[in-house]
């Protein structure tokens, strides 16, 4: 355990140590916020005053409110996943500068070592999203605050079970890689792909059927739905309390993927975490395994 | 002497091509070994099957007597290695890239505490354990490579190819601290090197050639087995030389002949008193045995 927690160490320092790729981390997450911010907060806000019953009675504050929810929801739930595509480097860069091969030439066991890549990609994922989940709770206190404090500690558990579920896909996905090019050029797939298919750039209710349920078989989209769910909750109540009925407003949860069906099967929040861990203990368990696999292949 | 490496019968291919070709060998306690050979000669791929990095087609490594394969994790104890490339990381310091690997081996806190100072003594690391990697010169890395594969205490010390790429002054620097622990902690030295100088110094030599072993044995019976012997004469015109009969060359202010053993030279001067009033007999070197036993000159420095 203690030489674990050394290695953890060592990979957090060495995370750290490359300040260009922590301060890009850092950025990215508050330049996609100015971008959201900027291009797609008058879709968003168009779309909410066309689509509404009764718009018309609804205060521009709660409108903001929601746009604010459904900005940030969007970002957090991309960033947790394509922060910890960049941030898990290290594993790969170990390889090729031979660092493995000193680490393969000592009796620690390769579960050790895979842990403690694992944690430390987790420490600096999690310092750069929740950096990122500050930011976004102070943009919406800017535009149109809705939220309670029971909604900003789920938002932060759904942040962190994010992570924990970025990381081990990341995981699994680098332990292939071999150069930091290859890295580079996955770090550009995920981030520009990811958030199609989680449901965060698009509303999963806005594609096919057909694609729907294929979505609906992948955890991350999960993890979308409750950041989207505990960030606007708040402004969707306000929405209640300004009249708009509450069929309007379940309409507009499916439209905003609050709600989520598998197979016409409404998905509740309980359900949603429970496929999420499970979802990280698997990943984990596999990314494990295969570290442990290839020593026996050599 | 026990042996404290064996290695039996030990094969490894990589698709249709022998690396390791029933290879078999031993290391006794204590002795600097060299393992010579040409790049692809299979020396890298032996080691790594020692180090258990790799996994043999078939054969047997005995470390200490322990099976290598079977009792991994107690021949990894057993073994410190020191790359031809560091392996450390470059952005950490000194003190952090030992703390890490030392973490490996299980040696934490004031274990750690403990060892780091009695390597700082014996490889004077005091200075350097605050500085960054990047930051030293290349004889000061080699040092804390050196650190870094005795940080467990290892009966044995795997040197692949520890001097490539350092100038003279380094490379002695680095053999002076070899030669120390050699002296002072009875440590058996496996070394891989393409400086004949430094496998000239060693109690025993393998030559392998297309993973094979091509020769063995002490230096002295390698230069007795696959090099002559020379005089070197000084103050002798060529056309006299000519006439005994032996092959010459002209070397800087003196003429040197090669003869095929040192009973052959001493028959020689014996026999033409006259003409060895200034003489010296050599033995042939290290680069010559490479040469004649490879059909290939190695590539480091020769020997002096």
């Amino acid at each position: 355990m203690k030489s674990m927690l050394v290695m953890i160490k060592r990979n957090i320092k060495l995370f750290f140590k490359d300040k260009g790729m922590f301060f890009t981390s850092l950025i990215t997450p508050a330049i996609l916020l100015v971008l959201y911010a900027t291009f797609l907060g008058n879709v968003y806000r168009d779309s909410f005053t066309s689509n509404l019953p009764m718009a018309h009675l609804v205060s521009e504050e709660v409108i903001e409110g929601l746009v604010g929810g459904q900005l940030i929801s969007s970002i957090l739930a991309v960033s947790c996943v394509t922060v910890a595509f960049c941030s898990n480097f290290l594993m790969v860069q170990d390889k090729a500068s031979g660092a493995l091969k000193d680490f393969s030439v000592s009796p620690i066991k390769p579960s050790v070592l895979s842990v403690s890549y694992y944690f430390a990609t987790l420490a600096s994922t999690l310092i750069i999203c929740l950096a990122a989940m500050a930011l976004c709770l102070a943009y919406v206190m800017a535009v149109g605050w809705y939220m309670t404090a029971l909604d900003v500690i789920l938002l932060l558990f759904d942040v962190i079970l994010l992570v924990l579920f970025g990381t081990a896909l990341s995981s699994i996905v680098n332990f292939f890689l071999t150069s930091q090019g290859q890295i580079s050029a996955v770090g550009t797939i995920v981030s520009s792909g990811y958030g199609f298919i989680c449901g965060a750039y698009m509303p999963i209710s806005s594609f096919g059927e057909g694609l729907r349920h294929i979505i609906s078989f992948l955890p991350g989209t999960y993890g979308t739905a409750l950041v989207r769910n505990h960030a606007m909750r708040g402004a969707l109540e306000a929405l209640a309390d300004e009249g708009v009925p509450d069929i309007a407003i379940e309409e507009l949860k499916d439209v905003l993927d609050c709600n989520l069906y598998f197979f016409g099967n409404r998905v509740e929040e309980p359900v949603m975490y429970l496929i999420l861990g499970v979802a990280v203990v698997v990943l984990v368990a596999v990314y494990v395994i295969m570290n442990v696999m290839l020593k026996k292949k050599k | 002497m026990e042996n404290v490496i064996e290695i039996k019968g030990l094969s490894k291919c990589y698709g249709t091509v022998k690396a390791v070709d029933n290879l078999s060998l031993r290391v006794k306690k204590g002795e600097l070994f060299a393992f010579l050979g040409v790049n692809g000669a299979g020396k890298s791929t032996t080691i790594n099957i020692m180090c258990g990095t790799l996994v043999s087609d078939s054969g047997l490594i005995l470390i200490d007597g322990l099976d290598a394969v079977l009792h991994s994790e107690k021949v990894k104890n057993k073994l410190g290695i020191v790359f031809q490339s560091s392996a450390l990381d470059p952005a950490l310091t000194v003190y952090e890239n030992l703390e890490s690997r030392a973490a490996l081996y299980g040696i934490v806190g004031e274990a750690f505490k403990v060892r780091l100072g009695e390597l700082s003594r014996l490889l004077e690391l005091d200075g350097l354990l605050k500085r960054t990697l990047d930051k030293l010169s290349g004889g000061q890395r080699r040092r804390i490579d050196i650190a870094r594969a005795l940080i467990h205490k290892p009966e044995i010390l795997v040197l692949d190819e520890p001097t490539t790429g350092l100038d003279p002054q380094t490379r002695k620097v680095i053999w002076n601290v070899v030669s120390d622990l050699r002296k002072n902690e009875n440590m058996t030295v496996f070394l891989t090197t393409h400086y004949m100088e430094e496998a000239a110094e060693a109690d025993y030599v393998v030559i392998i050639d297309k993973g094979r072993i091509a020769a063995e044995g002490t230096p002295l019976e390698l230069k007795n087995s696959y090099t002559g012997d020379f005089i070197t004469i000084y103050g002798q015109n060529e056309e006299e030389i000519a006439t005994l009969g032996y092959p010459y060359e002209k070397i800087s202010g003196a003429i040197r002949i090669s003869v095929p053993n040192t009973g052959c030279a001493t028959d020689l001067i014996i026999k033409n008193p006259e003409m060895f009033s200034d003489y010296e007999i050599t033995k042939g070197k290290m680069d010559d045995v490479f040469l004649n036993v490879t059909g290939i000159k190695p590539e480091g420095g020769e020997e002096k």
